[in-house]
C-alpha cells in the first residue's frame, strides 16, 4: 500500500511550514534579547574551558 | 521555586504514574470503561503501563550517560544560559510539534500504522489508553529521548516542566472523565471553552480521534493528531472541533488480537485471520462497511 500523491504533497507542504514554527520561538527569544541589549550566551563562553596555570 | 522544582521532579518519576493509576482505578470503579474492558484488554493495558516503567530507566541511563556524551561531547550544558521561560516556550513547541508529526505520520503513512494500532484498538477511553502502546513503538519513538537530550544540553528544568504539563494534559484528554462538558454547558464559560479547545487537546476533541468512525461529524480519527496542543491541527487543517462524544471507540474491524501480538508486534504476530497484525495480513485494512438492512420489499422477496 503506497502513500497517495496528494497526501505526500500535503505532508511536504506542512513540513516546510513546521520548520518556520520550530524556529519561531528561538527567533522571538533572540529578538527579545536584542531589544534589551542583552547577550546571555556570552556569559556561557569560557565556561567549561579548563585553564592550567603554573 | 524549590517546591515547584521538587513537584515536577516527582511528577516525572513516580508522581504521575501513581496519580494516573488512581484516576484509572476510579474510572474503572465508576464503570467509565463501558464494560468493554475484557481480560485480553486488561492484560494489554496493564503491561503497557508497567513494562516501560521497568525498561526505560536503564535505557535512558545508557542514552544520557553513555550515548550522548560520545555523540555530542562538546554540547553538554551548551544552552544552560537560556532563561527558564524561553526554555519552556522553545521546548513546548519543539517537543509537541515533533510529537504531532510522529502521530500524524503513524496515521498517514501505511507502513507506520501497525506500530500505532495498539493505541487505537481499545473499544473504550480512559487514562489506561494513554499508556496503551506497542512496546517496540514506545522504545523506538518515545519523546523521552528528546527530553533527555534537552536535559543534556542544559535545558533540564524547562524540559522537566514541559514533560510534566504535557503528561497531565494528554492524560486528561484521554480520560473518560468528561471534565470539559461543564464548559460547554455553562454560558459564561463558553469563551474559555472556545480558546481551550483550539489551544489544547480536550476530552471531546481527542475522544473524536479515537472514534470508530470519521463520518458522523463527531468522530474524526483521520485528524485531531495534536497531543498537548491542538493548535497544530488548526494550522495544518487536520482538526475537527467537536463538543460531542463519540458513540463508539476503537477500530471498526477490531479482531480482538491477542494481547501479546498487540504489545510486541512485529516480534509476535496475531492469530486472528485478516488482522493487520497477523502474518501475511494487510498493512492497512479499510473500515468495515456498516451493515445496511435490507428493504422490507426485498426481505419479502418481492
Amino acid at each position: 500500500m503506497k502513500l497517495e500523491r496528494p497526501v505526500w504533497r500535503k505532508l511536504i507542504q506542512d513540513g516546510i511550514i513546521s520548520l518556520f514554527l520550530y524556529a519561531l520561538p528561538v527567533l522571538l527569544m533572540f529578538l527579545y534579547f536584542c531589544m534589551r541589549g542583552e547577550h546571555p550566551w556570552r556569559q556561557q563562553e569560557g565556561k567549561g574551558i579548563i585553564t592550567i596555570s603554573k | 521555586m524549590k517546591f515547584i522544582e521538587t513537584l515536577f521532579q516527582q511528577l516525572n518519576t513516580w508522581g504521575l504514574p501513581v496519580l494516573l493509576l488512581i484516576v484509572g482505578i476510579l474510572e474503572s470503579m465508576f464503570g467509565l470503561y463501558n464494560k468493554r474492558n475484557d481480560r485480553n484488554e486488561f492484560i494489554l493495558d496493564l503491561l503497557s503501563f508497567a513494562i516501560p516503567k521497568v525498561l526505560f530507566p536503564p535505557v535512558l541511563a545508557y542514552f544520557s550517560l553513555k550515548f550522548l556524551p560520545v555523540l555530542l561531547p562538546a554540547w553538554r550544558n551548551m544552552f544552560s544560559w537560556v532563561p527558564f521561560f524561553w526554555g519552556v516556550v522553545i521546548i513546548a513547541v519543539a517537543d509537541d510539534l515533533t510529537q504531532y508529526w510522529n502521530h500524524r505520520l503513524h496515521h498517514q503513512v501505511p507502513f507506520l500504522w501497525r506500530f500505532h494500532r495498539t493505541h487505537h484498538s481499545a473499544p473504550y477511553m480512559g487514562v489506561a489508553v494513554y499508556f496503551r502502546n506497542n512496546l517496540i513503538h514506545v522504545l523506538l519513538f518515545s519523546q523521552v529521548y528528546l527530553v533527555a537530550t534537552l536535559a543534556y544540553l542544559g535545558l533540564g528544568y524547562p524540559a522537566l516542566f514541559v514533560a510534566g504539563m504535557k503528561s497531565l494534559i494528554v492524560a486528561a484528554a484521554h480520560s473518560s472523565i468528561p471534565w470539559d462538558k461543564p464548559m460547554y454547558r455553562i454560558k459564561w464559560l463558553h469563551p474559555v471553552a472556545w480558546v481551550l479547545e483550539r489551544f489544547i487537546s480536550t476530552p471531546a476533541t481527542h475522544h473524536a480521534h479515537h472514534a470508530v468512525t470519521s463520518d458522523d461529524d463527531v468522530g474524526y480519527y483521520k485528524g485531531n493528531f495534536g497531543n498537548m496542543f491542538f493548535i497544530w491541527d488548526i494550522i495544518f487543517g487536520t482538526g475537527l472541533i467537536t463538543r460531542k462524544y463519540p458513540e463508539e471507540y476503537g477500530i471498526s474491524h477490531y479482531e480482538k488480537d491477542e494481547w501479546y501480538a498487540q504489545f510486541l508486534w512485529p516480534l509476535l504476530k496475531s492469530k486472528a485471520p485478516d488482522s493487520e497484525l497477523s502474518a501475511g495480513g494487510p498493512m492497512v485494512r479499510m473500515d468495515d462497511e456498516p451493515a445496511i438492512p435490507a428493504a422490507p420489499a426485498e426481505e419479502a422477496g418481492v
